[in-house]
């Protein structure tokens, strides 16, 4: 088990999970000294029923009855300082958020606001400006996937200014993560795939990248072996709450993995395609992470090898011969992608080119490949990939997973 | 996954471990929020030089901090109440214990007295909530750590108080630090991270966060505590062995309060024993109860313990016993290189008789009193678990 010669790991969130896991609630804010949280969340969380059923878990021990449902999949400035109002006007104590990525955002910066009485966010944006803890946190994940219920940072906008703040810092870590299963039961199986192999992509480039350390390792091979199990079956059968729970673990394990170790390649040209494309983040993942691992197969195989035996078990992992066992990782991810794909009706798609919009046209045509692999070369995420990557770098690996064919590895500058 | 029961996990410790990582501490310190630390070390247990090291990685960085280096092993209360005057009245607003056992415990304690202002240090009850973030408290750690020092857990005048709010908040593992005085005592370290570490797997409601950190921690022992013993100038493989031991204590923080852990905690409390020279003599002992009654994943500590290719080559129905054999020939090679060192039974530990009744008197009066009993007088004469 390697040891860095330096290394920093920090997950502070409190996981709580299981199928009941949501009526914790009450005890959890009583022991925090906070009795009137804000729930917020989404129209699309209200509208499937999930923040009813937050409630119902609740009861009536604490007021959780003001409830924002209104947070846009675009948040900005505009919406926290409205729901930091409302948090204030009413003397709310706590915030509990449903939801995904930009409803977490929004209750992290809503959190700085009322915690720090800040006028001006933009005074707290960067890395280190919060210096103690912000009023009490609890983020209700409802996908699998992401892992933002246990990551220090915010990306809040400014529309009015065209500015996009970012805030670091274990302060905005949520206090608490509850994991349950009833948060994904309606999740369709095509964004089950695409969250579930974002987990995925989490899991491994955490445990094959630069920044790679004991416990980031640690919860890597939890997570992959779980990923690689539970997500076909929560795929087929949405309404599998075990198979839901696990998901939800296992992105939480994945998530604290990769915020302590951070990504690559796979992340670098996956946030390049979503934001050149609009293309979901998880399909993304999902089709770029075989050929992240085969880019960087040389300067890694040892390490990817290890991940064999907690996808595959014990009998695969003795039949492949230990200079095939990294191989054999590649070629096992790109059957579980095969698989969701044959599951979910041929909705998750194995290449980019099968990716399509909502009238059925490619979301991402062969010429804005350069465009993509531009675009990756702004993007912070290559600074932790094992081996070096340049334009050309970028335009052979998007290329290959345009077409949906193995990397041809003989091309892979070695550096 | 199936999960009838909702679990929980919490780990509020941040880990910087590696070279230099004692330099770091006043920026950690600043994004705490903390100008003004207080230091508390048991100078005679770390040494002065650990002491010197510590104060000078505040070097130029404009921080004044408070040295309170007097922790004895007779620290009590009493002590902690007249800290905790001093703290307030000179603003004291983190802590950093240096060095694992009491020191551990007294910066926990006076954390906690100092944090809620309470009016008298000596009257603190460990059943009372606490329901209060403290002051930052870091603790640095040092040979002879044995793994509390990041768990909820502090042992005070024969009190425990345990409360997730009393685990620090950062740990520091420097290489400087890490190097044992003796091959006894990094295997009191290795041993006790991984009793605890062994501990918190079999402890009731498993979870994969839980084991997560209590594998890292067995694999850690596996791997480096040989060299470390044998070799105590390896600064590499010490570090690897504070590390697990920060591991183990986040893991036990979140088990169930474990036998072999009251085990040590007792013979280290009355006769001063470090708790890993008897973890590591009763661990053969309940791993083998554990097996006979059939109701723990012995099976999945193979792995942790023998390495991947020996799990995957073993089937699964003798992993159990594979793995307390795997235990044994570990303590047997620790033994080969520390010989009488590292005591088989308390006999040569050389616990008298009468020093051994009055240990059976205080565990009588533990819910698991008769089990550790017996325990006790199986350690007596040395008896070996044959079983695997």
């Amino acid at each position: 088990m390697l040891l860095p010669d330096y290394y920093e790991f920090c997950c502070r969130v409190k996981i709580v999970a299981g199928h009941d896991a949501l009526e914790k609630i009450p005890d959890l804010l009583i022991e925090r000294g906070a009795k009137k949280p804000l729930v917020i969340t989404d129209k699309g969380v209200a509208g499937a029923g999930l923040t009813d059923i937050v409630s119902r878990a609740i009861g009536d021990r604490v007021d959780a009855g003001l409830i924002a449902d209104d947070v846009p999949p675009d948040s900005d400035l505009r919406v926290v300082n409205r729901l930091a109002r409302l948090y204030r006007d009413n003397a709310c104590d706590a915030i509990i958020a449903v939801g995904g990525g930009s409803v977490m955002d929004t209750a992290k910066g809503i959190n700085i606001v009322v915690s720090e009485n800040a006028e001006d966010l933009m005074a707290f944006s960067g890395v280190g400006a919060l210096k103690r803890p912000l009023k009490p946190l609890i983020a209700i994940p409802t996908t699998a996937g992401t892992g933002s219920e246990v990551t220090q940072v915010a990306v809040i906008k400014d529309h009015e200014k065209h500015l996009k703040m970012a805030f670091g810092s274990y302060f905005l870590l949520p206090d608490i993560a509850i994991l349950d299963s009833r948060m994904t039961l309606t999740m369709p199986p095509f964004i089950t795939a695409m969250t579930g192999m974002d987990a995925m992509s989490h899991a491994v480039e955490a445990y094959y990248c630069l920044q790679k350390n004991p416990l980031s390792d640690a919860h890597s091979l939890a997570a992959v072996g779980m990923i690689y199990r539970y997500l076909p079956l929560a795929a087929k059968n949405p309404e599998d709450r075990d198979s839901r729970l696990a998901m939800a673990v296992a992105a939480c394990l994945a998530g604290i993995a990769f915020s302590n170790s951070m990504v690559g390649l796979v992340h670098n040209l996956g946030h390049a395609t979503g934001s050149v494309c609009g293309v979901p983040h998880g399909l993304c993942m999902a089709i770029l992470l075989p050929y992240g691992l085969e880019y960087n197969l040389h300067k890694r195989a040892n390490v990817m090898a290890e991940l064999l035996l907690p996808i595959a078990g014990e009998q695969v992992y003795l039949a492949t011969p230990p200079e095939q066992r990294a191989q054999k990782v590649v070629s096992l991810i790109r059957g579980l992608n095969e698989n969701l794909h044959a599951i979910t009706g041929g909705r998750h798609a194995r290449c980019l080119q099968e990716i399509k919009d909502r009238e059925g046209k490619p979301s991402v045509p062969r010429d804005i490949l350069p465009q993509i692999a531009s675009a990756a070369l702004l993007d912070g995420a290559s600074i932790y990939n094992p081996e070096d990557t340049d334009y050309e770098d970028n335009r052979m690996v998007l290329e290959a997973a345009w077409e949906g064919k193995p990397l041809d590895r003989t091309r892979v500058k070695k550096g | 996954m199936n999960s009838a029961a909702v679990f929980a996990f919490t780990c509020p410790v941040k880990t910087n471990s590696g070279n230099k990582a004692l330099e770091n501490l006043p920026v950690e310190l600043a994004g705490l929020n903390a100008v003004n630390p207080l230091v508390v070390a048991n100078a005679r247990a770390v040494g002065p030089k650990a002491v010197r090291t510590l104060m000078s990685a505040f070097g130029d960085s404009g921080m004044t901090l408070g040295l309170f280096e007097g922790v004895t092993e007779a620290t009590d209360l009493g002590v902690v109440d007249h800290l905790k005057n001093i703290c307030l009245e000179k603003k004291y607003d983190a802590f950093i214990a240096l060095g694992g056992g009491k020191a551990a415990d007294v910066a926990k304690v006076l954390n906690l007295a100092v944090s809620l202002k309470t009016p008298d240090a000596r009257r603190l009850l460990p059943e009372a909530p606490v329901r209060k973030r403290l002051l930052p408290l870091v603790v640095v750690a040092a040979a002879g750590a044995d793994g509390l020092e990041t768990s909820q857990l502090a042992c005070l005048s024969r009190m425990v108080f345990s409360s997730e709010w009393l685990a620090p908040a950062l740990a520091v593992l420097d290489p400087r630090l890490a190097r044992a005085k003796n091959g006894i005592q990094m295997a009191a370290t290795g041993l006790a991270a991984l009793g605890r570490a062994v501990e918190s797997h079999i402890s009731a409601d498993q979870n994969p966060f839980r084991k997560a950190y209590s594998f890292a921690a067995i694999r850690f022992v596996r791997e480096n505590l040989l060299s470390a013993v044998a070799d105590p100038g390896n600064r590499k493989a010490a570090l690897a062995v504070l590390n697990s031991a920060a591991m183990s204590g986040c893991a036990f923080s979140n088990a169930a309060s474990g036998r072999l852990h009251k085990l040590g905690q007792v013979f280290y409390d009355l006769l001063g024993i470090p708790q890993g020279v008897i973890m590591g003599m009763g661990l053969p002992l309940v791993l083998g109860d554990a097996l006979r009654e059939g109701r723990y994943d012995l099976a999945a500590l193979f792995q942790p313990l023998a390495g991947d290719d020996a799990f995957a080559q073993t089937p699964a129905e003798k992993r159990p016993e594979a793995a307390l054999a795997m235990l044994n020939r570990f303590l047997e090679d620790l033994r080969s290189v520390l010989g009488k060192e590292l005591p088989k039974s308390l006999r040569e530990a050389g616990v008298p008789g009468y020093r051994k009744e009055e240990i059976l008197d205080v565990l009588g009066q533990d819910e698991d009193g008769p089990y550790l009993r017996g325990v006790v007088e199986r350690m007596a004469d040395g008896e070996r678990e044959r079983k695997g």
